[in-house]
Parts: C-alpha cells; structure tokens; sequence
C-alpha cells in the first residue's frame, strides 16, 4: 500500500516583465517519490506553463537544482517525506544568485563560463582523483583508469555561498574547487586565476558550500587545500625556486 | 569559446591578496596570547574593589619596560588584524577601485594614528612614574 | 523587468547577517563578523579612553566611577564574551584554513562555542 499525502507545493513564478510571486498547487502525493516528482505532476496536471531543468533524475547530470524550503536541493533526489509533512507545504524556488530564466530554470551561463575558465576537468586520471581508501603507490599504468569528476556542476554551492550572493565577480565554490582539482603545481598558469580578490581569498569559511553539495565534492575543503597551495606557490616565488 | 574570461574573472587587483590574509592569520593567534596576558595582568593587580587598575596601579606597572613593550605589541597586532578584518568585510559590499582605494589609505592612515598615538601614551605613562 | 531580484548584487551583503536556513557553517560566519564588529568598535574607543591616563589621575580615576554603572558593566561582560567566542572560532577558521578537521568542521565549531561559554560562564561569576 502506497501512502497518501496532501500538500499544498508553492511553486517560485516568474515569468519575463513580470513580477514574481507565488502560485499554490493542492496535490495529492506519495511522500516517497521525489520533490521533483511532484514538481512534474504540477506541471503535467495543473500548469503546463511551469518552466523547470529536469533530465536523468538520479543526480548525475546536475539540472534539477532547486531550493526547497529555503534550502538547496537537489529534487531528483529529495524525498518529499524527508522536507515536509502530511498537510503541510512544500516550497520550491530557483537557485540564488544566477539570473531567473523562467519559473525554476536560471541561466547558469556565466557559471559554466568560470568552470571552463579554470579548465575544470570532467575526467581525470583514477591516480589524480581524490577516492577512498587509494593505494599506498599507484603502478604506472594505472593513470590509463579514468573516473568522473565528482562535480556535476549543478550550482548549489553557488546559490548556498553567502559571499557569491554579493558579487557576480567571485569565482564561486564549484570553480575554485575545480581548480584544486587540477593543483597548482600542476597548472601554475591558476595561480592568477584563484590568488586574487575575487578568487579563494573571498572564502569566509561558511562552509555552507560543503553543507548542500550533493556529489561529495566538498568545496570547502578543497577551498582550504587550494589556500594552502597558493601560499606555497607564493613563497616558493618568493624564494625563487618556482 | 566565444567570450573572453577575463570580463568576470578579476586580476590580482589591489585587493586581499596572499600575503595581507596571512598577515591577519598569523597576527590571530598571536593576539589570543598577548590577549590572554593583557586580561590576566589588568584584572588580577588592580586595586579597585572591582579588580581594576587604578592611575596609581598603571602607573607602577608601567615602571617594569617590559610592559609598554608588550603592550606595543598588543596594539600593533590588534589594530593590524581588525582592520584588516574590516576591510574584508568591506570588500565584500562589493566597492569601486576608487572608493576601495580610498578605504585602504584610511584605514592604513588609522592605523599608524593608532600606534603612533599608542606608543606616544604607553611611554608618557611610563615616565609619569619618575 | 524583475531579472536582477534572483542575482547577487551588493545589496545582499546584508544576508549574511541573517543566516535563516543556513547551516553552522553559516551561522559561525555571520557569529564571526558581528563580533568583529563589536570588538573593532570597543578597540577604538578603549584607545581613546585610555587618553585619559595622559591627564593624571583625577580625569582617569574620575573615568573609573563610570564603571561601576550596570550597563558599562555589561559592555565590559559583552566584550569578554565577544573576545572568546571570536577567538575560539578563529582559531577553528586557522585550523581548517590549513586543511586541519575541515571534514569535521561542524564539531569543531560546537567544540570551541562550548569551550566559550564555558569560560565566560567562569569569567561571569569571578566578575560578579
């Protein structure tokens, strides 16, 4: 026997010229499907009208990012039953911080613009990947073993940041994470890209980038190991043995 | 790629580059220690009943040289580390270069007021015990 | 048109003071800064205050009576206060800014508060 739920989903609306607001949908729902799920239905059922980014609904693509309840999700895999109640309401809203297109979908240009600018890599070798538990040495042929980038470039750490919210200029969590990615020993030419006053000094350390990440790339992290690499490039200049 | 990178990804501008965060990540932790000695001293040998120091009491303490020294230190790192902090904190409102530039000689000019005027009243302190 | 209501801007600046449906991480950020702030301000009165010394000891003995008011009495708890909880969670912010317990970033943050307030619990009943 399925569950039934009634809730009310309160869907972010906004189309060009006009302004936003509100449209409230009584559904009928399983609190185990998915927030996107009921995103859908409403969509499918009530208001054909509804613009929203949905492809692989199983969290490897990125599309689906929302905020629900003010906090940023993932839809594709976010239970209904994990953010709201029987009867009560479900809030969805675009992601902050890039431009609104329509509704939920934001132009995410200017993001995959920085992304590519730092030379984010979408593959790299298995010997380079930060995985569990590695081998104490990697054999020479094990750099032909190529792994997914845990990121997938879906933008909740950058509607999360609170320092990207006060400047388009910032590089951002996903890219400056990227660029540890790829180490600055590595690529020096990153060092002007990431040691400036929009790149990794601009962190406050909120970690909420870590928080909503939903691929275990920890920005923040890497944000702190990127610091560290740029300090070492710097005194190593200093010292002139870069 | 059909746009340039560099209209959204700022240079090393005049901004908190290197080596101003790590002056105000080593300029912390020292504060926390000649912080802790500054709070241990002033409240453990004062006179008043509420355990503060009286004229009298700075005065006297003041005699021993390696107190204005310490207490120089204090200052410099402190005002160092806040307004460094400060102007963090204004970055982040997003300012012009020109109103950035402004902001940066300010508080530098403040800063050296402070520790000039620091150093000028710790050692007219210390002489008032002569 | 309303496009520019979803972007950052300098405007939001001011979110970070509200960190509503954010987690730790934000709030230490937003506890940090109004600390900050506080303290840069007591700094700079303090220095001021202190030019009383150069008068001798009747204008600063005289500033001394003031202390005893319960609300200058307070400021001075305030700062105290302010002082260990910015302290404590800076040094948290050197730990992980150095790669140290940034995976466990979280427990650091209500290690140092506890530590914090445990010591300003101390601070509070000596002073009073």
């Amino acid at each position: 026997m399925t569950e039934n739920w009634k809730i009310t989903l309160r869907v972010y609306r906004q189309k060009e010229n006009q302004t936003s607001h509100f449209d409230d949908f009584q559904m009928d729902v399983n609190p185990d499907e998915y927030v996107l799920d009921a995103v859908e239905r409403a969509w499918a059922f009530h208001d054909r009208t509804i613009c929203f980014r949905h492809a692989c609904h199983h969290s490897t693509c990125g599309a689906c990012g929302m905020r629900v309840n003010g906090v940023e999700k993932l839809t594709c895999i976010t239970l209904i039953r994990d953010v709201t109640r029987n009867g009560a309401t479900l809030k969805v809203e675009p992601l902050r911080n890039f431009p609104v297109v329509s509704d939920l979908a934001v132009d995410m240009g200017v993001f995959y613009r920085k992304m590519e600018a730092v030379g984010a890599r979408a593959v790299l070798p298995v010997t380079e990947a930060e995985i569990e538990d590695p081998p104490s040495k990697w054999d020479a042929e094990d750099s032909q073993y190529i792994r997914l980038s845990d990121c997938i470039e879906c933008g909740l750490c950058m509607s999360a940041c609170p320092i990207m919210a006060t400047t388009p200029e910032y590089l951002g969590p996903a890219p400056l994470a990227a660029a540890q990615d790829q180490g600055l020993r590595r690529k020096p030419e990153l060092l002007s890209v990431v040691d400036c006053e929009d790149g990794v000094w601009r962190c406050h350390s909120a970690f909420e980038c870590t928080a909503v990440c939903p691929s275990f790339v920890e920005p923040a992290r890497r944000i702190m190991n990127l610091r560290v690499q740029v300090v070492d490039m710097r005194l190593r200049k200093l010292f002139g043995k870069a | 790629m059909s746009q340039s990178t560099s209209s959204y990804i700022s240079g090393p501008r005049p901004g908190e580059t290197t080596w101003i965060w790590l002056i105000k990540i080593v300029t912390g932790p020292l504060l926390i220690l000649v912080l802790m000695l500054h709070l241990i001293v002033n409240h453990y040998i004062g006179s008043t009943p509420t355990g503060l120091m009286t004229y009298t009491d700075i005065v006297r303490y003041y005699q021993n040289p390696i107190i204005p020294a310490i207490e120089i230190l204090f200052l410099i790192t402190v005002v160092t580390h806040s307004l460094i902090g400060l102007r963090g904190i204004i970055l982040d409102m997003n300012p012009s270069r020109q109103v950035l530039s402004v902001v940066t000689w300010l508080f530098s000019l403040l800063g050296v007021f402070s520790v000039v005027y620091g150093i000028w009243l710790a050692l007219t302190i210390a002489s008032k015990g002569g | 048109m309303d496009q520019t209501r979803n972007q950052p801007s300098a405007g939001k600046f001011w979110s970070w003071f509200i960190p509503v449906g954010r987690q730790v991480g934000g709030w230490a950020f937003a506890l940090n800064r109004v600390t900050a702030i506080g303290l840069t301000f007591y700094l700079f009165l303090h220095l001021a205050v202190l030019s009383l010394l150069a008068k001798g000891p009747d204008g600063y003995n005289g500033f001394l009576a003031l202390t005893e008011n319960p609300i200058i009495k307070f400021g001075e708890w305030a700062v105290v206060a302010a002082v260990f909880l910015h302290g404590l969670n800076g040094i948290r912010i050197i730990l992980t800014s150095f790669g140290v317990g940034v995976t466990r970033q979280k427990q650091l943050f209500y290690g140092f508060t506890v530590v914090a307030v445990l010591i300003i619990l101390i601070f509070t009943i000596r002073m009073y």
